[in-house]
Order: C-alpha cells, then structure tokens, then sequence
C-alpha cells in the first residue's frame, strides 16, 4: 500500500468569492475582501471591518435528491455547517469521482466503498443565534422580569425543537456524510485557528494507518458573527481600523490594529497516491508532512519564542523528511494580531535556521481576513490554484514589523523556486499546525 | 512498525466521587450519582435532575487556582483528573521533551453566561422579535467579560492543561458529541504508536448541566424526565421502562505511553490500549441507522486493530444511554458483530449510575474496563428490572459480578452518527 497522500479535490467558501480559483484570484491581483459588514448592523462594535462570505447556494453542482435534503435541513443548520457542507460538496465533485446517477437509482459516489470514505473538520463551538432565543426569553419574561423558573415554565417550550442540533460542532461532518453516505472515519476537531490544518494532519494519518482510502479535510469557521465579535472585541484581538475596510487586515505590518473576523470554509479532498493514479485523478499536490505543537504561554496568550510554531514546523518537516532549505515559500498564519504575529514569525526564524533570511513568507490575511479554522487549508489551496511559479505578496504589508526575521514578501510577487512549500496556523493560547506540501503543477 | 501503547495513569472526577477509585467503589456497590440539579434553578424545566459532580476546591490539584477564576466546570474537572492521572502514573510531567508530550481532549463547551446572553438579547429585542444588534452590542460589551466569553471556546481544556504542565506535543481537542473522548484516546494512541508522541495525557471532560444544555437535550426529548421523586431510577438502560439518559458531568484523563519509554523509566504499567475504530452513521441527523451499521463498523474496525477475535473480549463497555434507541441498536449492531458470541459477552452500562457525561463519557468508561482487568469483577447495569424484549443480552443486571477478564471493548456513539470503539487489554509483556 501505497503511503503517499494526495489531494485530488478543492473546495471553498470564502470572503473572496465561491471556490479556490476565486481566493486564489484576490490574492493574486492583492484584492481586498475585507468590507464593512453588511448580514448585520456592526456599528455598535469598536470593531467595524470583517471578511464576509458571499451569499451562495448551499445545494449547487449537487444531485437532485441532495438538494432535497439541503433544502429541508437548511433551517437546521448554522452558517457554519452551511460553509462547510457547501464546500465539501465543491471539493467531491471536483475530485471527479462519479457521483452517481440518479435516474439510474445509484447511490451518490457508487464507485467507491462507503465505509472507505471518511472526514476530519475543524470546527468551532458556534454561539446561537439572537433571534433563536428572543421568543421564548419574552415568553419567560411575561411575569415581569426573565427568571429561570419563567424559561423553565414558558421559555422552553417556545424554542425550535432541534435548536442544540443547529449548532453542534460535529454537524458539518453529520451532513455532509450523510449527504454522500460516507461512513467511514469521522472527527470534529475544536482547535480554533488550527483547526483546519490539524483535521489536515489527522487525515493524513488516517488515510497512511488505512483506516480510510477516500477523506475530506476541512476548516470552516464565521466568525462574522454577533456574539462572537462581543468576545474577540472584549479580548482587544480585533481590528479598529474602521474607516479603509481594504487597508484593515495588516498582517506582520507595523500599522495593525488586530484581526479582521472572517467567514470560510475550505475542504480537501484526498486520497492515497494509488488509487488517485489507479483511477487518472487529477492531483492538485502531496501532502509530505504535518505536525502539530501548542502554546504552553497560558489561554489567551502566545509564546514570545513562538515554540508552538517552531515545534510544529520542526515536526512538519521532520515527517516529510526535508529541510528547511527545501521549501519553497512558507504561508504564514499571518492573522494580524501583533503577540500572534510575533510569537510566529520568531517560532518561523527558529524553525528556518540559515533559511529564514532566504525563504519568501507570504500571508493570504490581508484578503481576507482571519477565517478561524478554514485558514492554512485556504493558504495552500491558494498555491496549488496560482498558475504561475510565484509566491503572492502579502496585502497591506507596507512597513514590516522590524521584530519579524523573515524574506516577507511585500509589493511584488517572489519566485516560487521549489515546488514544495510549508504552511503554519496559530491559534491565540492553543495549537499550532504546520503542513508541508508539494504542489502538482 | 507500529509500537505498543499503555495506559499507565488515570485520573476521574464523577458524580460517584472526586476520584477513580472513588468512583470505582460506587460503581461496584450499584450507587447512582442522580440527584436534583443543585446548579442552577431546573424546579420547572421538564428534567429536574442529573449526576453532578460533588463541590470541590481545585487549589490542591493546580500551581495557581486563580487562573481558573473564569474557567469552566469542564477545565476545573480536566485540571482535577489530570493531576489525578500524573500522580497515579508516578510521573513528572516536566520529565522527557516536552514537545513529545502531546494532549487529546474530547472537552465541550465552557459554561455559557446565560445570565448575560438573556439580558442582552432582551436588550435588542424588538416589537417584532427581531434582535436589534447595536443595542445588544452595547450591553453585551458593556456586561460581557472577555475571558469568561473565551473559557467556552471547547479547546480551553487542552489550552490549560498545556500551560499547567508545560506539555508542547502534538495536541489536539475534538467534539464528537457522546463520543469524543473515545475518539480523543483512539487517535492519541495512533499519535503513540506511529512515534509522532511518545505520550499523550488524553481523555474528556463535559458539563452540559446548565440551562441551554439541558434545554437542548430536553427539546429533542433525549433526556429522561422521571420519575422526579426518585430520580436514581432514571436512567435505565436495556430496560423496557427507560425513558432516555440523565445527564451527567465529569472527567477523566489518562497517560497513555509508548511501551519502552514507560520500561525506561519503571512505570508500573495498568493496560494496554489495542484497537480503535471510527465510523459514521451517514444516516439521519436525528436517528441511528436501525441496523446499527455504524456502531457495527466501529466495533469491527477496533477488533481488526486489535487482532483479537469477537470471542475473546470478555466484557463490553456499553455505549448504553437509555434512550429507547440507542440501547435497542445497540445491542443489535453487537449480536452483527460478535455473532454466536453475543449471549456470552457480559456488557454493561455504567451510566445507569454515572449518568451520561456526554464527551466525557468514553474515557470515564474506558477507565473502568481497565479497574475491571485489574480487579477481575464487572460494574452493574443498575435499575435493569424488567428488560426490554428486544435487549437480550448479558447487561450485568443490578450487581457488579466476579469474572475473569483480560480484555475489553469501549463503545461510545455519538449524536450525528459518529461512533467510536476502544479495545484495552491485560497487560503482558
């Protein structure tokens, strides 16, 4: 059995539009996606700016009886699970495995053994919506103030029935497998910013233990989101730059001011490297290696050494049994908080040795803003996407950060002189994930 | 070439007790930790009662407990088990390279400011229903505090249990609903045995006692409501009276160590973990496959892993919740898989006393497969008065039992269909 890992299908939902040509397109013209947002009224947030994803449709390029089920679960599922099964279904369908005719009574994906097929997601707990609540909180109220006893009494019962189910972290991979009835492997992985890259990780093991011959690895996070811009704003993690949207997300560059929260959802499709050639796949890139660090620096704080990064780097790298000097580009999580930025440009230099001077970093924030668990999996899709053997510029990188020790790219797209590159994500107080890939051109 | 995986610590916080052993006593005497929900005011919610774990101070079992002032009751019983499960190992976690040491959690949320989320969204509701954003932001960023708020972001377990220790390994929090710590042990015995950790501190921990989670299992109708009066009667898997789960909270957390770094240092050495299988239900959201065709591929996978066949596990720990479909596909999906051996195979739920501490659940039951070796004896399936017809087989009715045990199975499915099984067996070097 063949252990090498490739990837064979790309989907995506990000602030630069539906699929990874656009993403990769924005990032390539330096094309900012970063708008005031416009599903709701921010202008009570100190934070005004955000990476917003385009309305899509939750059934398109799917079967009929797919979208059925879309149709009818819609109302269940959370824009989170909503990203992330719409860009599982991009990434299937992309992989060009059959998907089944209908007519002729076959199942979705008929070719393939059900039990064979298997997914990893990073996910995030998604807070509720507002409105979910505001009936049965009236209702709870009508005694005069809210009391428990009143939501117990009369709250309860006015609240949607499969509320809980709309917002379970582990829903994504739920519909998105019963939708193509995947029954093999299954995980939801919790790791905020790292997640997608760590779902990358897990699968790849998966897929080399052979417990699955077929996965989707995923991220999809909304971070454009009522409640959750009360916590980040809270914690001084966002950005206030307010008045230039497109000049808001400024990643390793002296003027930040924080994070722009962003929405996406990114999904892998993979497989092991026979049966993609057994089958005349076609092959965005190999997975070479992964590896997974944490912060040790306490929960809302990042190492100053940036060792997360670094040993997630080192771990990457050892597992492709490669050298720094072997990379091509580094994609940097680059999300534009000054302690995050700094914990991983030092754990990047540590990591790269002599190569850190050498090695372009390139940063796709500046687009689109920090899309939480979908980021990582959107870098690297960016780079199998590119046509060109070059590494983009970093947007709104104008003056760097001197504290950053690395070849940023800035202004002007840098050769992409290897065709392997690596890419980092670094939750604030969490994990850290570094994947090495090397593109198919 | 894959290397031997072992438990050599272990660490609980349950209704039954603040530790394993604890806990372990009550399980054996057919104790059950139901009681009313003492958290916060449940008297006119449809469920009044649960499992909760008793008041502790966390002081003896961190550096600095004022770092947990906002945490969650998640992190406090992580933290608890955690050193529980150090200590038990007789291990320092500041011994080896602390980037070989990883962490997997299955953890769920911190709890939820209710009180706040109410007020603010009260605050933007208008005539129509609608929540007007800006006046709930103001509130919300006027009432709101920021640590609270990130404290129920589920990775805050795994997040504070490397800072504690210092650990910097591959590390790792997944939420597969009831199944994740199952999962979370699974996958950090893979991390082990394909050299990419030499040790894992992996487990779960859960608290789903507050009101939107017991809102939430009580919409679905998941939860049992009675009897209020007694309520230790309520959770009662395999029987022809159940009426759903009970809800429960708690943690366990294990080491888990490549088996020639625990030799090197002379860890006494409590099971080893052999199997792991995962699987989808791909079914229905709200529904087990009535075939039981996940849990079955779950089980299947973990026994393959292993290398033993259906008739040499002698004890099942079953998923077993009580709800009328879980315990009904259950015990389906494990006549598919061990066939003749079914009658003979001794399974039992421990939530009949424990509750269900939904993503802390697996690695609590794992946990007492392993004292199960150990003091060669099965906990019960309490309040089992009058089986369900169409759960016939051995659920160790109401008394623990003596027998002879050298490996067991975990079960634990989760709500969407993902399923998870655990082989751990008698150690033999």
């Amino acid at each position: 059995m063949d252990r090498r890992i490739v990837i064979t299908g790309l989907g995506a939902l990000t602030p630069a539009g539906i699929g990874a040509d656009a993403l990769a397109d924005a990032v390539r013209q330096g094309r900012s996606a970063v708008r005031t947002p416009a599903r709701f009224d921010a202008s009570g947030y100190p934070s005004r700016v955000a990476g917003e994803a385009p309305e899509f449709d939750l059934a398109a390029g799917v079967r009929k009886d797919q979208t059925r089920y879309l149709r009818k679960n819609a109302k269940v599922m959370a824009r989170d699970i909503q990203m992330a099964v719409a860009a599982s279904n991009q990434a299937i369908v992309d992989s060009g495995l059959p998907i089944g005719d209908e007519k002729a009574k076959e199942p979705p994906l008929p070719t393939i053994d059900r039990t064979r097929i298997g997914m990893v997601f990073g996910t995030n707990f998604i807070p509720t919506e507002l409105e979910d609540l505001a009936t049965p909180i009236r209702a709870a109220s009508r005694d005069g103030g809210f009391s428990l006893k009143g939501w117990g009494s009369h709250g309860i019962a006015q609240m949607f029935p499969l509320w809980l189910l709309k917002y379970l972290p582990n829903m994504h991979t739920c519909h998105t497998g019963i939708l193509w009835d995947a029954q093999g492997p299954s995980n939801s992985l919790t790791t905020s910013d790292a997640g997608g890259l760590l779902a990358l990780d897990e699968t790849v093991r998966i897929l080399r233990r052979g417990a699955a011959d077929w996965m989707l690895a995923g991220g999809a996070e909304s971070r454009v989101n009522p409640l959750l811009l009360i916590r980040y704003s809270l914690l001084g993690r966002l950005a206030t730059a307010n008045d230039d949207p497109a000049r808001a997300s400024r990643p390793f560059d002296l003027g930040r001011t924080g994070q722009v929260a962003a929405e996406g959802a990114v999904v892998f499709f993979l497989e092991r490297r026979d049966v993609a050639h057994q089958r005349g796949a076609r092959v965005y890139g190999e997975v070479l290696g992964t590896g997974a660090s944490t912060t040790t620096a306490g929960i809302n704080a990042c190492d100053a050494d940036g060792r997360a990064t670094a040993n997630a780097v080192r771990a990457a790298l050892a597992d492709a049994g490669l050298q720094p000097r072997d990379l091509g580009a580094v994609l940097a999580h680059g999300a534009a908080y000054e302690p995050q930025d700094r914990s991983e440009a030092a754990g990047l230099a540590a990591a790269l040795g002599e190569a850190a001077g050498s090695v372009p970093v390139t940063a796709t924030k500046g687009v689109t803003g920090n899309m939480g668990a979908a980021s990582g999996l959107a870098d690297l899709a960016v780079l199998m996407c590119l046509k060109a053997a070059e590494v983009p510029p970093i947007l709104n990188c104008d003056r760097p950060d001197p504290a950053v020790k690395l070849n940023l790219v800035r202004g002007k797209p840098q050769p992409l002189t290897k065709d392997v590159v690596l890419a980092t994500t670094l939750a604030i107080g969490g994990q850290a994930a570094a994947a090495v890939i090397r593109i198919n051109r | 070439m894959k290397r031997r995986v072992v438990i050599t610590g272990i660490g609980s916080v349950t209704p039954l007790g603040l530790s394993l052993e604890e806990t372990w006593r009550g399980l054996l005497a057919g104790r059950s930790g139901i009681g009313p929900i003492r958290l916060f005011d449940a008297s006119t919610f449809p469920t009044t009662f649960a499992a909760q774990v008793p008041d502790f101070d966390l002081a003896p079992y961190v550096k600095d407990a004022a770092a947990y002032a906002k945490a969650g009751r998640n992190v406090r019983f992580a933290m608890a088990a955690a050193r529980q499960a150090f200590d038990d190992a007789r291990l320092d976690p500041s011994d080896g390279d602390p980037a070989r040491f990883g962490i997997y959690v299955g953890s769920g949320e911190g709890i939820l400011d209710f009180d706040n989320l109410v007020a603010s969204i009260a605050h933007g509701i208008q005539a129509d229903g609608r929540v007007a954003i800006a006046p709930f932001a103001e509130f919300g960023l006027k009432s709101y505090d920021g640590l609270r708020e990130l404290e129920q972001e589920p990775n805050m377990p795994a997040n504070h249990l490397a800072a504690e220790y210092g650990l910097a390994g591959p590390t790792y929090s997944c939420l597969t609903a009831c199944a994740a710590s199952t999962q979370a042990l699974g996958e950090a015995m893979d991390l082990v045995r394909h050299g990419r950790a030499d040790r894992m501190l992996a487990g779960g921990t859960h608290s789903m006692i507050h009101p939107l989670g017991v809102t939430g299992f009580n919409l679905l109708t998941a939860i049992s409501t009675g009897p209020k009066d007694e309520p230790w009667r309520a959770s009662r898997p395999f029987d022809s009276d159940r009426g759903g789960f009970v809800l429960g909270e708690g943690s366990t957390m294990m080491i888990l160590e490549d088996l020639d770094s625990a030799r090197a240092r002379g860890a006494r050495i409590l099971a080893e973990l052999t199997g792991f299988g995962t699987s989808a239900d791909a079914y229905r959201m709200t529904d087990i496959h009535p075939e039981g065709r996940g849990p079955a591929a779950a089980m299947r996978m973990a026994l393959d892993d292993a290398g033993v066949r259906p008739d040499e596990i002698d004890y099942i720990s079953a998923h077993g919740t009580g709800t009328e479909e879980n315990d009904k596909v259950e015990t389906l999906a494990v006549k598919l898989v061990f066939g003749e051996a079914a009658p003979r195979v001794p399974m039992s739920s421990v939530k009949s006393m424990l509750g269900h501490l939904i993503a802390a659940a697996g690695a609590t039951e794992l946990a007492t497969c392993v004292l199960a070796i150990r003091d060669q004896i099965l906990p019960p399936t309490i309040n089992l008065d009058a089986p369900d017809p169409v759960c016939d087989l051995d659920y160790v009715p109401n008394r623990a039992r003596k027998a002879e045990v050298a490996v067991c199975m975990n079960n634990s499915f989760g709500f969407g269909g993902q399923n998870d099984s655990l082989v751990v067996r008698r150690f033999i070097p």
